[in-house]
């Protein structure tokens, strides 16, 4: 009897082959939820907030829906977790991996149904991914040494990625901008020094790159618009009083005069603040917090440009691309970094005026600027654009490419099934599996364009027969085409993290055989 | 058509499950959805479009015929229908007028999408082909286009009439269409031709009077009273303005403060103290020969009290109080001075000089008028006046829209014929270019081209006139080369449209196309509703 109360009240346990299930049922169901958003004629969602304020978001990026659905099931939440550190680590190829993640988990289910114990289908699947790898491997196009040819990889990169998303149109366009902005940054991969700017209005043709930084606030009233060779101060500090910040602290005072006294000691010490401020030697300075009217008319008469409001990313990015400190003490101005531009103007974007810093100190920052009809186009735009800014700085470290448009995974899937012809024993099984689920996606592909995948995959799986051949799905054409010449690439490092993520999480849900609910802490009842 | 029926049996053979029945009925939802959030709005277009009461949740009744405000009070829920709200707002942004036609137009594409669909055409077939359309038409509209010079002001009051015949205030748009195309004219920068910015024309709203006294003020005009307090003067000549932003009240300190009195004498010299306090900064003030003063609220304390009313009205200075900080910016650009944040800082260069302020009575309220500024920013005010609330805001809305329409001649100085000849004449130019596209595409755009015979359709069917048998003539009149003929609603028949004076600037037939298009294309490629948090 007393082994039935192991676990709390409210906890629960599925076992064995249930667990199994349940685990598949999950993984399965989101990976049918994504699906159609492959590929370059893959479908948006809605994603409809039952929050307040019903919020509206129409998106293409299998990221952005995982992680905002509502989810109850253990194996369905991993897959939610690889797709946010594909995000993460390569930006791209988040509804790629989650799809074939659940296609593995598919063929293994029929596996565990022909009773093959799932451990030798993990190690099948171990020794597939390794041979598919190196077969992608020895079909990398590395262009390192030609700078030329590596610029025109990036462009076709850039292509790819943005043929799947909103901007397909413009994709062209688009694709410049990022490439443009990426090789900026010279091989670093910190994205931060890309700023992106939405503004609604015009269309997206209008987006444009910038070379500097664009910061949405005001200059104050009466201070100069423009302003060349700029030393920047970039501060977080109070500028509308210094209180004393100890709880019931007051004067008493027995007369008006001296409590006219007090307060003229207050402004003394705010004047103080701004002639120390100004003492950096400054022309600029810029602050998160507001700026009162006193503060901000002693910059004014010092023709000193204050910029009040900064938001905490406005600052440190700024901080960070002037080249300057953050300072929110001001007494020894030997020890604060300033941060230097060439020029401060305002410029005007669609109706609204915006602060324009350009020459600044680090190189390689720059801004571009979404512009388009509505919110949800300019949220969408950016993250498309954001995907292609991340896939491009990943490739420009890693230089390795591979073909786009289902090659890879016909190159991968034939090496597979050669494998399993030479493997002996029951890991065959699980092997020719693993080519199967690779297969998948191209079939994904040529489903979500309208085609006839059997057809179109049985023409590829023909092609890749012969040796060294770049048959892939034309989607535009509705045919089986030469990727090269259609000049679609992806990056080497994505396919990479696809295929061993994907492999990974496939793993860890196999392995599973319980599941254990734990109780719902409670909580307290108050009145 | 092939695509899809040849992937029906397919779902057999690869053996996977397929769901495009629940796909189906997501985009079928939205359609409908959008499209009867289009129905709404219809019966508004055109010079006889009917107006819309709206009675909000706080039991605010508004009136109008300005498509992006109706949208907005609708507070649809479904998702679609939301982004066709959206979607009037970006016309609303990008060109001010048209939020109407843009809503229609999005509508009569979806419903020939809808009919596309049926025949099992691909969704993102029909996007490409639709965005091909779009940037087709528009190139057929610039072509159509009558360039404008910017000193050509007939032409200029005739596009803003045209925007203000289809509003209430439509009697009256021989005094509002001049009156939008002087406020915008004054405030383009030489510098910056290109650019207009509609915050340098504040507009103010008085109730009393009707419509026909609204008026362009070279000026400022604050809707507010001079302070009568103590019988401080409402009329001043030779105005030396101050904009301040302190207050002249007993000090107050930051830090909390309390003055201990501990006898009568004491409580006496206090009063005293406080009098001298406030009378030594009117003194400092006078002395720079400033006579009216404007004040900005305050938050943290009286910007004025009694008392300082009382001196400043002996010192013989016009005070105007709880001007909001929002303002300061527009103010300070008028008047061409600068803000004063500290008594100390009150010099006479910071002052503005205008050469009359008085207060003046409207009815039963009263306006403070500042006249003649010297060296006065490029900015301007328009007092609208109208016999009830409804009439004023609704003659706002109507106002900044004709403004709107002057503001896209000036970035873009292109005039195109209005009453339906523009869409009749794309849809036969796109109708004809359609024959010579292969495959879907050509389908498509053919569709596109007929779904644009809407806005003629619906601008008869709201004239009351035979919708078919006008859009039939008007289409025989544009085979024959007649590219400029389009409804004439007040004579019920057609006309050469630009011989009429209904003309509108391109930007806001190129925006309304390539806006609708695009939301079109975005309701297209949506497949699934996922709830989330």
């Amino acid at each position: 009897m007393a082994i039935e109360r192991i676990l709390k009240d409210d906890a629960s346990e599925e076992k064995g082959e249930r667990a199994r299930t349940a685990s598949f049922v999950g993984a399965i169901a989101i990976t049918d939820l994504v699906k159609t958003t492959l590929g370059p004629k893959g479908m948006d969602k809605i994603l409809q907030s039952t929050g307040r304020g019903q919020e509206v978001t129409v998106t293409n990026d299998g990221a952005t829906i995982l992680k905002s659905l509502h989810i109850d099931n253990p194996a369905a939440k991993v897959l939610i977790d690889i797709s946010k550190v594909q995000d993460d680590e390569v930006g791209d190829g988040t509804t790629s991996v989650v799809v074939l993640a659940g296609e593995l988990l598919r063929e293994a289910e029929k596996l565990v149904a022909a009773k093959i114990h799932p451990m030798t289908i993990i190690s099948g699947y171990r020794i597939a991914a390794e041979c598919a790898r190196n077969a992608l491997l020895q079909r990398v196009v590395d262009n390192k040494e030609n700078a030329e040819k590596f610029k025109s990889d990036l462009m076709k990169i850039a292509k790819t990625t943005l043929s799947s998303k909103i901007l397909s149109q413009d994709k062209e366009h688009f694709a410049q901008l990022a490439v443009d902005a990426v090789m900026r940054l010279k091989g670093s991969t910190n994205l931060e020094a890309i700023q992106i700017i939405k503004k609604p209005g015009g269309s997206l043709k209008d987006s444009f790159l910038d070379e500097g930084f664009i910061l949405d606030k005001k200059i104050g009233l009466g201070q100069p618009k423009r302003i060349e060779n700029a030393k920047i101060l970039v501060a977080n500090t109070a500028m509308d009083t210094d209180k004393v910040k100890i709880y019931g602290a007051r004067v008493r005072v027995d007369s008006m005069s001296k409590v006219a006294e007090i307060e003229g000691a207050e402004k003394e010490k705010m004047r103080e603040k701004v002639q120390k401020i100004i003492a950096h030697g400054i022309n600029c300075f810029v602050n998160r917090q507001l700026i009162y009217n006193f503060p901000e008319e002693l910059f004014a008469d010092a023709g000193v440009l204050a910029i009040e409001h900064a938001d905490f990313d406005g600052i440190e990015r700024l901080a960070l691309v002037t080249g300057g400190e953050i300072a929110s003490t001001f007494d020894n101005p030997e020890s604060v970094k300033l941060g230097h531009c060439k020029l401060i103007e305002e410029i005007m974007i669609g109706e609204d005026k915006l602060i324009h810093f350009s020459g600044v100190e680090m190189g390689q920052a720059c801004t571009i600027v979404l512009r388009g009809a509505s919110h949800h186009m300019l949220d969408e735009a950016e993250r498309s654009l954001h995907d292609a800014l991340c896939v491009l700085s990943q490739t420009v470290n890693d230089t390795r490419v591979v073909l786009g448009g289902g090659w890879p995974e016909m190159v991968m899937a034939k090496a597979v099934d050669e494998l399993a012809r030479q493997t002996p024993g029951k890991k065959s099984h699980a092997i020719e599996a693993f080519s199967r689920s690779l297969v998948a996606i191209p079939t994904i592909i040529a489903d979500n364009a309208g085609l006839d995948s059997a057809d179109l995959v049985a023409q590829l799986r023909a092609e890749h027969h012969k040796e060294g051949c770049n048959a892939g799905i034309d989607v535009i054409s509705g045919s089986v085409g030469d990727m090269a010449e259609l000049g679609i690439s992806e990056s080497f490092k994505v396919k990479q993290a696809v295929l061993l993520s994907a492999t990974e999480a496939a793993e860890m849900i196999l392995r599973v055989d319980e599941i254990i609910t734990c109780a719902p802490r409670k909580r307290e009842d108050r009145m | 058509m092939a695509a899809v029926t040849a992937a029906q049996p397919r779902a057999s053979k690869t053996e996977s499950y397929v769901d495009n029945k629940r796909k189906e009925d997501i985009r079928q939802a939205n359609i409908n959805a959008a499209r009867s959030v289009a129905d709404a709005v219809r019966t508004s277009l055109g010079p006889k479009g009917m107006d819309k009461m709206i009675s909000t949740a706080n039991g605010e009744v508004i009136i109008t015929n300005d498509g992006a405000t109706i949208l907005n009070k609708m507070e649809v829920l479904q998702p679609a229908a939301k982004m066709l709200v959206e979607l009037s707002k970006s016309q609303d942004a990008a060109a001010g007028d048209g939020t109407t036609t843009v809503v229609v137009i999005a509508g009569a594409i979806l419903k020939q999408c809808l009919s596309l669909l049926s025949h099992g055409i691909h969704p993102t077939v029909i996007s490409d082909s639709l965005h091909k359309a779009s940037t087709k038409a528009v190139d057929v509209l610039t072509a159509m286009a009558v360039p404008l010079e910017l000193s050509d002001r007939e032409s200029l009051i005739k596009s803003a009439s045209t925007s203000l015949n289809s509003k209430v205030v439509s009697q009256y748009s021989t005094l509002l269409a001049p009156l939008a195309v002087d406020s915008v004219l004054s405030v383009v920068d030489p510098e910056k031709p290109d650019m207009v910015d509609l915050r340098d024309i504040k507009i103010v709203k008085k109730l009393g009077g009707t419509v026909d006294d609204t008026q362009l003020v070279k000026g400022l005009v604050f809707d507010k009273k001079a302070s009568h307090a103590a019988g401080g003067p409402t009329r001043m000549e030779n105005a030396k303005i101050a904009v301040i932003q302190f207050q002249i009240s007993p000090p107050k300190t930051d830090i909390e403060q309390s003055i201990v009195v501990s006898d009568y004498t004491q409580m006496d010299r206090i009063l005293k103290e406080e009098r001298n306090y406030i009378l030594g900064m009117i003194k400092k003030i006078k002395a720079t020969g400033c006579n009216v003063l404007l004040i900005q609220k305050s938050i943290l304390r009286d910007a004025v009290t009694d008392l300082s009313l009382h001196y400043l009205a002996k010192a013989k200075i016009m005070v105007i109080k709880d001007v909001e900080r929002d303002d300061i910016e527009f103010i300070t650009k008028t008047l061409n001075c600068l803000p004063i944040a500290n008594i100390e800082h009150f010099r006479a260069e910071k002052l503005g000089y205008a050469d009359l302020v008085e207060e003046v009575s409207l009815g039963d309220a009263k306006i403070v008028k500042v006249t003649g500024i010297k060296d006065m920013g490029r900015t301007t005010t328009v007092l609208v006046r109208g016999s009830n609330q409804l009439v004023i805001d609704e003659a706002e809305r109507s106002l900044h829209d004709a403004l709107c329409v002057v503001r896209c001649l000036v970035s873009k100085r292109f005039l195109i014929a209005g009453g339906g000849a523009p869409e009749i004449e794309l849809s036969r130019q796109l109708g004809a270019w359609s024959k010579v596209l292969h495959g879907m595409e050509g389908y498509c755009v053919r569709s596109f081209a007929e779904a644009l015979e809407v806005i003629p359709y619906t601008l008869a069917e709201n004239a009351g006139l035979n919708p078919i048998a006008i859009v039939t003539e008007l289409r025989n009149r544009h085979a024959q080369g007649e590219i400029n003929a389009g409804i004439n609603v007040r004579k019920g028949q057609i006309t050469n449209i630009l011989e009429e004076n209904v003309v509108q600037p391109l930007l806001v037939s190129t925006s309304a196309i390539t806006l609708a298009t695009e939301c079109v294309r975005m309701i297209l490629k949506i497949d699934d509703i996922v709830n989330v948090r």
